[in-house]
């Protein structure tokens, strides 16, 4: 639990209430939505563990939203389901580590900097593309701000628990906390070209995250002094203003969240590492990272990981130089990477954009499969958690009619916390919660566009017209 | 020389008659009423749900319910009205809604150079405004609320997220200053971002909300530490926006939120959880899924008087229309209408359509849901149409909301959640005379309201049709 150590209370009127709003309550502590949990059986599949091999025709027993047993002729207590995966493949929930699904917003996009937002504010867990991502495998996702600014806003890892009515039962609690930044063109279009202010080059861009930075550190250097100061008898001095955005920053600076960099051109990559030194900054994760490859070994030696796509490119200048063996050449140099979305319906084949490395880079079946579980979990945080079917870990498990990463795979079953979220068999064809009755009847819900363009920009767009004088 | 003055007069009023001058002969005045005490005999009072009196006598006097009972002394200056099978209710009242309050005139705003900074007004955080600022006493919303049969409303400013504090007015016409019954009652906001500049999404609006709270109680503990010495110390900047949350952050008056879907309570009793302000939901309309929360939190609630449209409603204009053709038919002797032909939907938009009706039923059950857990709650008229109010009520009543159930929400329970409940919601003596009398009781399908009373003061409303336009005769 983070506590911003800024704060001496003593002299605040009204203790409790002021404590309470200051404490910058993390996710854990938030109104406790009753996760639902189950207990389940599958029984004899190909269990696909990620960590720990594959094992053939094994039972895994779930009990209580956790994987209690993984081995040969398992029982299941009365009540609890058997599902019968013989001839099929078990393996952990996919984990998508960039997606904007089931957010009603996805970028505050009116200035450089927004750290102070937080997409945890406005999940929507009606949100159709949750349940399509079900019917993928996917069972954990980062719901991530958008890049039209420099330092955009915190992000959420949420588990697809599609059925729930209360958005507080999506977040996955416990799991750290995360931030988006951007470089490159779409802050700068966003800022520099659409509003004249800074940003307008990758310069710039450099600039306002380094300033933001020292911003950053003066105030909680002001904060420091006062509260040392207040433990003084005699003290009477003004406290320096609150700022949840500088805050934010802060907690950035003391590693209390990971950041997550959407980025392509190698220079700018290495410009954020440098940048990331001069602060402190060691949880660093890079998105996109289209020219990854080329800095895969500064990218090691730093620490840092990528989240990057399989074959998507070309679609920005930006993005041009780009090659499908991308992940392999990051993995080979000792880069944690994964493969992400970015996007509602390529998050629905994610297992098969992981094949694609096996032709683009001969990686192993593990390895490929680690891209899309154990990888982004580490990306996240969560790798004690989720990740792979290891005793212990949570009950987030995807089965498949044929191996995941076969062309010929098709998802059929996705248990989250061991309850069972996607079943083909039982598919109905009407699967929202709730209805607009404002909509006509048969009207289509949540429609994914085509990815002509990152949905990173979705809610800026109009800041667009601004480049051109089009509003 | 008499002569001379003669002529001088006869030529200045010649010339005074080629300029026509307005003869002010019947000047708007206002006169006295006669008296201010009114006796309403052999009217069946409905002093609140659960107590009638049969064929009663009603006392108004100036402005207070004086008498009520079977059997009541009238008092000599009284005005009688025979209210011979009338009913009477206590005046309705309103959680929410901008009655009375002027809309400021849409203008073209320029455009602001940094987005991420705009003047306070741009981003929509005017909580320092006050809507009796706005309060106009020609606004039409009075008079149609008040021929709906309501008396007392709590209505608040146009704006932003945070367009400024609320006020309780009575349904009158005389001025803004007299309307006003509780000024600064509530802290109103909604979750509205601004256009174009920051807070630009819910993203922002939920992060500026926690900031400027924040600040505002950081701001305020400065602000009484300097004020035990003042000596020595850098004095406390002076924020009108800030200083607007004081009576928030001391828990005097609570936080009037606009929160229409669940998605919107979830987000209004996160910035609860997260501030620990008390807070008051107003027009709610989605709130059955999220109801152990809301009890949880403590919130107050006012369910809205919008429903969304049935597909039943269709179906009757329909018929309208045809008995329209038939007349044309008649008059012009055109080629007759063709039958429309029933298309066979299909099985799945059977379904879809079933589906949409039964989530429309959980929207007019909502009441009955809150009933049913325990939860008191008022109505709130903000976003529903006057003319679908009365119905709307009809259709949470069939739903199984009991017609007491209704009535108390809209009287008893409304004034106790708004904490008036001492001098009105209810007809009984010494609290103010806020009343309705109607032809039939007040939830028959063609109920007619006759009078209102706001505070003693009758306006009589005529009108053929019941939800036809009506017109106010203040005697």
């Amino acid at each position: 639990m983070q506590t911003t150590i800024i704060y001496d209370f003593k002299m605040i009127v009204n203790m409790k209430k002021i404590i309470y709003s200051f404490f910058f309550f993390a996710v854990v502590c938030h109104a406790n939505a009753q996760v639902e949990k189950g207990s389940l059986l599958i029984k004899g599949g190909t269990v696909l563990t990620v960590t720990k091999g594959t094992l053939e025709a094994t039972d895994v027993l779930v009990k209580d939203g956790k994987i209690s047993q993984v081995g040969k002729g398992l029982t299941a207590p009365a009540g609890v389901r058997v599902i019968d995966a013989s001839g099929k493949f078990v393996m952990p929930g996919i984990i998508d580590a960039h997606s904007h699904a089931g957010l009603d917003a996805v970028n505050e996009a009116t200035s450089p900097v927004t750290s102070e937002v937080n997409t945890g504010d406005v999940l929507n867990p009606f949100e159709m593309s949750l349940y399509r991502a079900l019917g993928g495998g996917v069972t954990t996702i980062h719901a991530m701000h958008g890049s039209a600014n420099a330092i955009g806003g915190q992000c959420e890892t949420i588990k697809l628990r599609y059925g729930v009515k209360d958005p507080d039962a999506l977040r996955m609690e416990g799991a750290p906390r995360t931030i988006k930044f951007a470089l490159g063109e779409n802050p700068t279009r966003v800022h520099g070209a659409g509003n004249g202010i800074l940003p307008r080059t990758r310069m710039g861009v450099e600039f306002v995250i380094r300033e933001a930075f020292s911003k950053a550190k003066a105030y909680g250097e002001a904060w420091d002094k006062y509260n040392k100061g207040k433990g003084q008898k005699g003290f009477r001095g003004a406290p320096p203003a609150y700022d949840l955005r500088l805050e934010t920053l802060l907690d950035i600076l003391k590693g209390n969240i990971i950041v997550h960099c959407h980025s392509y051109r190698a220079d700018e990559i290495f410009m954020l590492l440098k940048v990331c030194q001069d602060f402190g900054v060691k949880r660093l994760v890079f998105q996109h990272t289209n020219e990854g490859f080329k800095v895969a070994p500064e990218l090691a030696k730093f620490g840092a990981m990528a989240s990057v796509f399989a074959d998507w490119w070309a679609y920005k200048f930006e993005v041009y130089y780009s090659t499908a063996y991308n992940a392999a050449i990051l993995t080979r140099n000792g880069v944690t990477t994964s493969i992400n979305s970015d996007d509602g319906e390529l998050m629905r084949h994610l297992y098969h954009e992981a094949g694609k490395t096996q032709k683009y880079g001969a990686l192993s079946d593990d390895e490929a499969l680690s891209l899309i579980t154990i990888n982004p979990a580490k990306q996240l945080g969560i790798e004690a958690r989720v990740g792979s079917i290891e005793v212990g870990k949570e009950a987030d498990i995807a089965i498949f009619s044929a191996h995941p990463l076969s062309t010929y795979a098709i998802p059929l079953v996705t248990v989250v916390d061991g309850i069972v979220r996607f079943d083909r068999e039982k598919d109905q064809d009407d699967m929202r919660i709730y209805i607009d009755p404002k909509l006509a009847a048969d009207a289509s819900v949540g429609m994914d566009r085509d990815h002509d363009s990152d949905k990173c920009m979705q809610d800026a767009e109009e800041m667009f017209d601004n480049i051109f004088d089009l509003h | 020389m008499k002569r001379n003055y003669l002529k001088y007069a006869f030529r200045t009023f010649a010339l005074l008659l080629m300029f026509p001058v307005v003869l002010r002969a019947q000047e708007e005045r206002k006169l006295v009423p006669v008296a201010r005490t009114y006796a309403l005999t052999h009217v069946n009072i409905v002093q609140a749900p659960g107590r009638k009196i049969e064929m009663g006598t009603l006392i108004i006097k100036d402005g207070l319910i004086a008498a009520v009972g079977k059997t009541v002394a009238i008092p000599p200056e009284a005005i009688v009205i025979k209210a011979d099978s009338l009913y009477a209710y206590a005046g309705f009242i309103d959680g929410l809604s901008r009655t009375g309050v002027l809309k400021p005139k849409e203008e073209s705003k320029e455009r602001v150079k940094d987005p991420g900074n705009p003047p306070p007004d741009r981003a929509g955080i005017t909580p320092q405004n006050d809507v009796r600022s706005f309060l106009n006493t020609g606004e039409k919303g009075i008079e149609e609320l008040r021929n709906l049969g309501f008396t007392t409303a709590q209505v608040v400013p146009y704006g932003g997220m945070l367009p400024g504090s609320a006020a309780i007015i009575s349904l009158e016409n005389t001025s803004p200053d007299a309307m006003v019954m509780i000024p600064q009652s509530s802290f109103y906001s909604e979750l509205t971002p601004a256009e174009r500049v920051y807070p630009n999404t819910l993203l922002g609006l939920m992060a500026k909300w926690r900031d400027l709270y924040r600040n505002a109680a950081l701001q305020k503990s400065y602000a009484s530490l300097y004020a035990s010495n003042r000596n020595g110390l850098e004095r406390p900047a002076s924020d009108r926006i800030l200083d607007a949350f004081y009576p928030v952050i001391d828990k005097r008056v609570p936080v009037l939120f606009k929160a229409e879907k669940l998605l919107d309570i979830q987000r209004v009793l996160t910035l609860q959880h997260d501030l620990g302000f008390s807070v008051v939901l107003a027009d709610v309309k989605e709130g059955w899924d999220y109801i152990p929360k809301v009890k949880g939190s403590g919130a107050k609630v006012f369910l809205s008087l919008d429903l969304p449209e049935e597909k039943k409603e269709e179906k009757k204009e329909e018929k309208k229309e045809e008995k329209k053709d038939v007349k044309d038919d008649k008059d012009k002797k055109e080629i007759k209408k063709p039958e429309p032909e029933i298309a066979t939907d299909s099985v799945e938009k059977i379904a879809l359509e079933k589906r949409k009706a039964d989530f429309i039923a959980l929207y007019t059950s909502q009441a009955l849901a809150f009933q049913k857990a325990g939860v008191t709650f008022g109505f709130a008229s903000m976003s529903a149409k006057t003319k679908d109010i009365h119905a709307n009520l009809l259709r949470m009543i069939k739903a199984g909301l009991t017609e007491d159930q209704a009535l108390a929400a809209l009287t008893i329970n409304g004034a106790q959640l708004l904490g008036i409940s001492d001098r009105t919601g209810s007809i009984d003596p010494g609290k103010m005379a806020n009343i309705v009398i109607t032809e039939k009781t007040v939830f028959d399908e063609k109920a007619k309201i006759r009078y209102v009373f706001v505070e003693g003061v009758m306006y009589k409303i005529e009108g053929e049709k019941s939800g036809g336009d009506k017109k106010t005769e203040k005697p």
